[in-house]
């Protein structure tokens, strides 16, 4: 969501206010209830304040938008603050992007792209060169975002016999779109307006949705002038060819090698790629809710936190409201205990393969864990991504046992050495993510047991990608021993390597047990230390491709 | 005794209930009760406030009322005006009442529609009071 910038929703507002980054220096500056930034170069004088008008973002991360001067055109601030850590940090580098990125937005970034989204019924009307003269309906999410327009539903429901008619007599109001009253496809599609990868149909589609908006309205059966991308699927091949031509990184650092998505916020693509989708049933509202009935403070902390789930969609009810055969017997299932986390069903079915805005999430396309997907497109399969400690070998003897599964060609390393280890060392920075991510997660703790954890988790604080460093620092301190390390995952070189070295010594001296045994599958000596042949193949075997995953 | 004099004792019984239901609305706030206090409950809260209030500015008219005609020589109370401002006393807080009871989102419960009756019965006997007033002078 966006709103106006004001002491109350400016996060952070109250903390730092000189920031520098790549030769600049920033200075927010507070007039009132309004909020200023001034700009110099290293050495030189500020420059006159621009007003902060905008924020985007309430839940994980918030940016600013400075007025340009030129009507309503917006420029980005370059620092966004990170809402559970309290702290500001270059936008560059709070979503996983290549290290040489220095700028993520920029000028008219706002106008043109993210309030395609951030808002109700925006209008980016586009003016010539890089202004705009933008319009929303509201800056919020609001109630026409998901219902459609409200005019006739205002204008009709102003008479209190019709209302009460409908209180009495209906379910629903025909004067406006209710999302739970259309099959699954139309109704997931209200939120796949924003929450999927799309793209236009052609220029004069993209020149229309930038003059009067989108043209979709909740209840439509398609997104009008948009359509939704699925790599794979056989419709608009002639589009997805041109995007391949003019952005040949569009699929990749999107998708998975077999058209699955990996980016957080593009759930729709994962729903409908589903099997459940096919139903015709399946939908969003399926285990989300936006009203929820339990309005205590209290409860509505928690939806908000936890997915906006309807009451129980959090346990194995969200997939046994359909699937109810399998719950009486869930051991005979899933192989593992009824109670232990190996039989939740999102464990299996929804691993935290997806990754956006410095956390991964659970991928949206329901799906069964194998090893082809690793070995085929270097996807995290859920087996592994909760037994970090076993090898691919360990997975496919496992899932060929249990479930017939065919067992693939695998290579040495994937017989001897745990897969974490492979991606968090040799994997794409989006792999690298995702482990040093998942080693914080509580069931793969417990399972993997952790205390082989510390030299990945440090060793990625040096990580180029500063979305990896972020999440090795913040698994790190839900080791025992780490949980007040500081760490400053957006410092130079120089200063990752000295903190990661005084992180070494700390856990060798001071946290580990003199005991411990490490698992040989986790490629470390006795004493911890990695062992130097298999880390240093490993590493110069990295997959040092350029990849964005943004959301 | 003259046909108001029911009013009074209507009035003075009616000021006893309504005093007390907002001594259970403040129960009800005091301790957060979700059912009254809730963001989602808010047309439950006015219509159990109009419902306090109109029940007890109902039974000081109905004490007006009795006193009236008490205290002014050659006023001819009505037998329907009496009824109509007793049953005015009643309809008004329990029409609110009902309404917070089932509440539809942005509306009140079909009780909410004892309300205008309510008020048609007051306006006649306020009215007709006056007239009769007027002309006893």
């Amino acid at each position: 969501m966006t709103q106006v910038a004001t002491a109350a929703t400016l996060f952070g507002a109250a903390q730092e206010r000189e920031f520098s980054l790549d030769g600049r220096q920033y200075k927010m500056e507070q007039q009132g209830d309004k909020f200023f930034v001034r700009m110099r170069s290293l050495g030189g004088d500020y420059g006159p304040g621009k007003q902060v008008v905008l924020v985007t973002g309430s839940h994980t991360l918030q940016i600013p938008w400075l007025e340009t001067g030129e009507g309503r055109t917006l420029e980005q601030f370059p620092f966004a603050y990170i809402i559970a850590e309290k702290m500001w940090a270059p936008v560059s580098e709070t979503f996983l992007t290549p290290p040489d990125l220095k700028e993520y937005y920029s000028i008219g970034a706002w106008n043109g792209a993210c309030m395609d989204c951030h808002v109700t019924q925006g209008q980016s009307r586009f003016v010539a060169g890089n202004k705009w003269d933008s319009r929303v309906a509201e800056l919020g999410i609001a109630c026409e975002a998901c219902h459609s327009e409200g005019n006739q539903h205002i204008a009709l429901n102003r008479n209190p016999v019709r209302r009460f008619k409908i209180h009495l007599t209906a379910k629903s109001d025909s004067s406006m779109t209710n999302p739970a009253r259309l099959t699954g496809p139309v109704s997931g599609l209200d939120c796949g307006q924003c929450h999927s990868v799309w793209a236009f149909n052609n220029m004069t589609d993209k020149i229309d949705f930038n003059r009067q908006g989108a043209n979709f309205r909740p209840g439509h059966d398609d997104l009008g002038q948009r359509f939704v991308v699925q790599p794979n699927a056989p419709d608009h091949s002639e589009q997805k060819d041109f995007i391949r031509k003019a952005e040949p990184d569009f699929f990749t650092n999107r998708f998975w090698g077999d058209g699955m998505i990996r980016v957080t916020g593009r759930e729709f693509n994962g729903l409908q790629a589903s099997p459940c989708f096919r139903g015709g049933n399946f939908s969003c509202i399926s285990c989300h809710e936006m009203h929820p009935k339990q309005t205590q403070q209290v409860s509505l902390t928690k939806w908000a936190r936890t997915g906006q789930l309807r009451p129980e969609m959090d346990s194995d009810q969200a997939c046994l409201q359909c699937h109810k055969a399998i719950g009486p017997n869930i051991t005979a299932h899933t192989h593992h205990e009824a109670a232990s986390s190996g039989s939740r069903c999102y464990n299996c079915h929804m691993p935290h393969n997806t990754f956006g805005l410095l956390h991964a999430m659970r991928g949206h396309q329901v799906s069964w864990p194998t090893v082809q997907e690793s070995v085929a497109y270097g996807r995290p399969n859920a087996c592994n991504l909760c037994h970090l400690n076993q090898t691919l070998a360990w997975t496919a003897e496992k899932l060929h046992a249990w479930y017939n599964q065919p067992v693939p060609q695998l290579s040495q390393d994937d017989q001897t050495i745990a897969a974490a280890v492979q991606w968090i060392v040799k994997g794409d920075a989006g792999q690298r993510a995702l482990i040093a991510w998942g080693m914080a997660w509580e069931p793969a703790q417990k399972i993997a047991g952790r205390d082989w954890f510390y030299p990945y988790l440090i060793y990625s604080m040096t990580d180029p990608y500063a979305a990896v460093r972020f999440d090795a620092w913040k698994s790190l301190q839900t080791l025992p021993g780490f949980s007040d390390f500081p760490f400053t995952y957006t410092s130079d070189d120089h200063s990752l390597r000295e903190t990661a070295a005084r992180a070494f010594e700390k856990w060798l001296r001071e946290v580990r047990p003199p005991n411990v045994i490490f698992p040989p599958q986790s490629a470390l000596d006795s004493d911890g230390h990695f062992q130097q042949d298999v880390f240093q193949r490993l590493r110069s075997e990295r997959d040092n491709k350029r990849i964005l995953l943004a959301e | 005794m003259n046909n108001l004099d029911r009013n009074l004792r209507f009035g003075w019984w009616s000021l006893l209930i309504f005093l007390s239901l907002g001594g259970g609305l403040e129960i009800l706030h005091g301790f957060k009760i979700g059912w009254y206090v809730d963001v989602g409950n808010d047309m439950r809260r006015l219509m159990f406030t109009l419902a306090h209030a109109h029940g007890t500015a109902l039974a000081l008219v109905n004490i007006a009322a009795g006193l009236t005609a008490r205290n002014i020589k050659g006023f001819p109370p009505r037998p329907s005006v009496s009824l109509s401002l007793i049953w005015a006393g009643i309809l008004f807080p329990v029409g609110f009442f009902l309404g917070g009871i089932v509440t539809y989102d942005g509306d009140p419960g079909l009780g909410i529609w004892l309300v205008p009756i309510a008020a048609l019965l007051l306006f006649y006997c306020v009215a007709r009071i006056a007239f009769d007033l007027s002309k006893s002078n």
